[in-house]
């Protein structure tokens, strides 16, 4: 079966995203998707000025430590519309991965021989570990974003992430713009020398083809922790006609020479990591990245730029979203540890973190 | 490769909600699964209604349809559109209320996750 009958049957969704198994299947992710938007993303501002008035009303400092964050959540999470809130959420979260999973599924082993035939064709190349499944480190392991088997451990975890983000975003992936964007913030060396972008975290594969996209002349590297990600990447990029070239390695030991890449990007990947590790993918970042070379991280903002309710919010996310390194992230403010690392800090908007990023420089010798 | 302590990770075990599975909300949990039962409804009402949009397109156009038509195909462009905005209504109307003490009930629907 080829690539087209075993993932894009009827097409693509949304111009990108794999076609689920019947009608119906997409029926049900539309709901979800809308209900998100509806319940979810159009609520985070006046949910916001709701919960800041009670956090006000009792009083709590908004220094936003642990035990002030604690003392938020004590309150908000005895207020019973901010339960049915995070209640939906929870639920909404679930029925997607339930929905996209039961779909999928049907189609695995013709889905899993595709990824079998893409690993030898191109244009670009895939290289991981044939026994991927007992690589993964421990902190890995976690079901990030509730996602069944999270990155690690389920083959299918590239489409169902794919999709998975379509819905979570609530349809600002579609037709890849979300990456498009992501491939323009990305910073390029002040004296205009490309010849390497090295692309960390790759998951989907969506940036990686579009930094290719928009620097053509470049040579395009994207690495992920996980196996079956890469492998879906390289059939993203096929389908696509981008030449680039992803392998499977963790972002805390990169297997590239020392001052190899003229460009860096991490898109949302650091929050996934513990900090002890994240400090070790800074030092690989500063070692492969030639003096010059820019260095964009794209992510949420540390709690210096955090009232008490916001970093109550990145508690809460952590939880129900699945993402248990979230805090240790927010607390750590990253643009400290890419100094401490040796860049010189460039650009920085903590209003903009997710969109421009933290933008370092790896200085001249 | 990286290894951390029992230590390190703690920390990441006492989160609010972090348990997978069913975590609950509220100290009832019966209310728990009644929200989570009255969404799996609402999704599932939809494709229903889904379904027989595309088979009555079918049925005006062509006056028949198979079952082929119905799980491998999909509303035209144009009634695709209109289910679009039916179904947020039918979310907005449905569901909204819950947030009513705040006004959330109110709120525009937005994709502006990154913005």
């Amino acid at each position: 079966m080829s690539i087209q009958e075993a993932l894009f049957p009827r097409g693509k969704v949304a111009g990108v995203f794999p076609t689920l198994t019947t009608r119906g299947d997409e029926a049900y992710l539309e709901f979800v998707e809308d209900a998100r938007n509806v319940l979810m993303h159009a609520q985070q501002a006046p949910i916001g000025t709701y919960s800041r008035q009670l956090i006000k009303d009792a009083g709590i400092s908004d220094t936003p430590d642990q035990k002030n964050t604690q003392a938020a959540i004590d309150l908000l999470m005895q207020d019973p519309t901010l339960k049915i809130y995070y209640r939906v959420k929870r639920s909404l979260q679930e029925s997607f991965w339930f929905g996209l999973g039961k779909s999928l599924d049907q189609r695995r082993d013709a889905i899993i021989a595709a990824f079998d035939e893409a690993d030898h064709s191109g244009p670009g190349t895939v290289e991981y570990d044939k026994n991927w499944q007992q690589s993964a480190p421990e902190y890995a392991s976690r079901e990030i974003h509730i996602q069944p088997g999270g990155y690690m451990n389920n083959e299918l975890a590239g489409p169902l992430y794919d999709y998975g983000l379509k819905v979570f975003l609530g349809g600002a992936a579609d037709h890849d713009r979300l990456a498009k964007g992501v491939s323009m913030a990305t910073a390029i060396p002040d004296d205009g020398k490309l010849d390497r972008i090295l692309d960390l975290g790759v998951s989907a594969g969506a940036t990686t083809i579009a930094l290719k996209e928009r620097h053509p002349a470049a040579e395009v590297w994207g690495i992920d922790i996980s196996a079956p990600m890469v492998r879906y990447a390289h059939v993203r990029a096929m389908e696509a006609g981008a030449e680039i070239h992803l392998r499977q390695m963790t972002a805390e030991e990169l297997d590239f020479p020392d001052n190899h890449f003229d460009a860096v990007l991490a898109l949302l990947l650091f929050h996934e990591l513990p900090v002890p590790v994240a400090k070790e993918v800074i030092a690989e970042v500063f070692r492969v990245l030639r003096p010059g070379g820019k260095f964009t991280v794209l992510d949420f903002p540390g709690d210096r730029s955090r009232g008490v309710y916001s970093m109550f919010f990145a508690e809460m996310d952590a939880a129900d979203n699945g993402e248990p390194y979230l805090p240790g992230f927010v607390r750590s403010n990253v643009e400290d540890l890419l100094v401490a690392a040796g860049f010189e800090l460039e650009h920085y908007d903590p209003k903009a973190a997710l969109t421009r990023g933290r933008v370092v420089v790896k200085p001249a010798a | 490769m990286t290894k951390l302590s029992d230590e390190e990770l703690a920390y990441t075990n006492d989160l609010p909600g972090a348990e997978r599975g069913n975590p609950s909300y509220f100290e009832n949990e019966v209310i728990d699964h009644l929200l989570g039962i009255v969404l799996e409804l609402g999704a599932q009402f939809w494709v229903v209604r889904d379904r027989l949009a595309l088979l009555e397109e079918h049925l005006a156009a062509k006056g028949t349809v198979s079952l082929e038509d119905l799980d491998q195909g999909k509303p035209s462009d144009e009634l695709q559109a209109k289910l679009a905005a039916e179904r947020q209504a039918m979310i907005q109307q449905v569901y909204g209320r819950l947030y009513s003490r705040y006004g959330g009930d109110k709120a525009a629907a937005t994709d502006a996750f990154m913005s």
